[in-house]
């Protein structure tokens, strides 16, 4: 489905930016693997894209900072010359509260999880001329919800959810498709901190494990959602952010 | 004083905005006053500066300023040794 197309993940040596390079791989899709600080999980995941049958090149960069930003698109634009699809994926932050949080965590947080998508997709709308890109971002519930400690990063989810709106209607007539994902606690290495931390503070049953579906959420799911708004399925759907929870934002 | 160890310094003065006096072998990082972000932030900016990666299961056992110095010049060794 996705046969001879591009795909830029960032952040995506581990987490949900693995499970999404695995599952656009899957589908045909040669994967461009932004990383930052992991470059053995960055390289076990090209190894492991590349066992599908697809190209993948591992690409290491702080997003955070718009120069390396510039240069891991000239290695795209010089190794690809092409992008079809770009997942906004790459995040950091770190537990707080807000009286805590301090203009260092705060840039730290919205130069990685918010900037980055709009000096990104400044350079991948150039490589998509003509070619109906996708672009998608991955929010969290965190963006309209208060999840214990994650003031900053809900903070930089919430910025990252309007500029998904804005570039939605701004490059329609480039026809370019921008929609993002929001899913709830996630098993990932770092979902399972955030999970920890509102049991701690909530106490009580660990809603995340025991959502309404009954499970918790698992990276494969959000690459399952990811992957349909990168198909011509959803060619209708533009701007929205779509929740992945199993239904626990659902439940008081 | 090496050079590797200046420039360890120079960064982590940047970047933690401690005294550079303070940094002695034996300074901890509770010496430094460096909250978890700086240390991310050392760590990022000492793996551009010698092109090396140190993995986070390794910067967690640096107790001192000592301990960083003594890590990145023998990765910074190695790098040279694989060249």
């Amino acid at each position: 489905m996705l046969k001879d197309k591009v795909a830029l993940v960032t952040g995506g040596s581990r987490g949900i930016g693995r499970a999404i390079a695995m599952k656009l791989a899957e589908q045909g899709a040669d994967i461009i693997i932004n990383f930052f600080r992991h470059s053995q999980a960055a390289e076990q995941t090209a190894r492991d894209v590349e066992s599908l049958g697809v190209t993948a090149k591992a690409i290491k960069a702080n997003v955070g900072n718009p120069e390396k930003i510039d240069e891991m698109f000239d290695t795209i634009e010089s190794s690809f010359g092409r992008l079809d699809i770009f997942i906004s994926n790459a995040a950091s932050g770190l537990p707080s509260s807000a009286l805590e949080l301090d203009g260092k965590k705060w840039d730290w947080t919205m130069d990685i999880n918010a900037k980055a998508f709009l000096f990104c997709t400044q350079r991948a709308v150039k490589l998509m001329e003509g070619r109906d890109g996708k672009i998608v971002t991955i929010s969290s519930l965190g963006s309209h919800l208060a999840l214990p400690g994650y003031v900053a990063i809900g903070i930089s989810k919430a910025t990252l959810e309007a500029l998904t709106r804005y570039l939605a209607i701004e490059l329609a007539p480039k026809g370019i498709c921008v929609n993002g994902v929001a899913a709830s606690y996630v098993t990932t290495e770092s979902g399972l901190i955030y999970a920890k931390a509102a049991q701690e503070q909530l106490g009580g049953t660990p809603a995340w494990q025991t959502t309404p579906a009954g499970r918790a959420v698992a990276p494969e799911d959000v690459a399952n959602v990811v992957a349909f708004l990168c198909s011509e399925e959803a060619q209708m759907i533009r701007g929205q952010i779509l929740t992945i929870d199993g239904g626990f934002s659902l439940v008081p | 004083m090496s050079a590797i160890e200046e420039t360890v310094k120079d960064t982590i003065v940047k970047i933690v905005h401690c005294e550079r006096e303070i940094l002695t072998p034996k300074s901890t990082f509770q010496d430094m006053k460096a909250d978890s972000l700086d240390m991310v932030q050392v760590l990022v900016a000492l793996e551009d500066e010698f092109d090396i990666e140190i993995p986070d299961e390794d910067a967690q056992k640096f107790q001192t300023f000592g301990d960083f110095v003594s890590y990145v010049e023998k990765r910074v060794a190695e790098k040279k040794g694989d060249a």
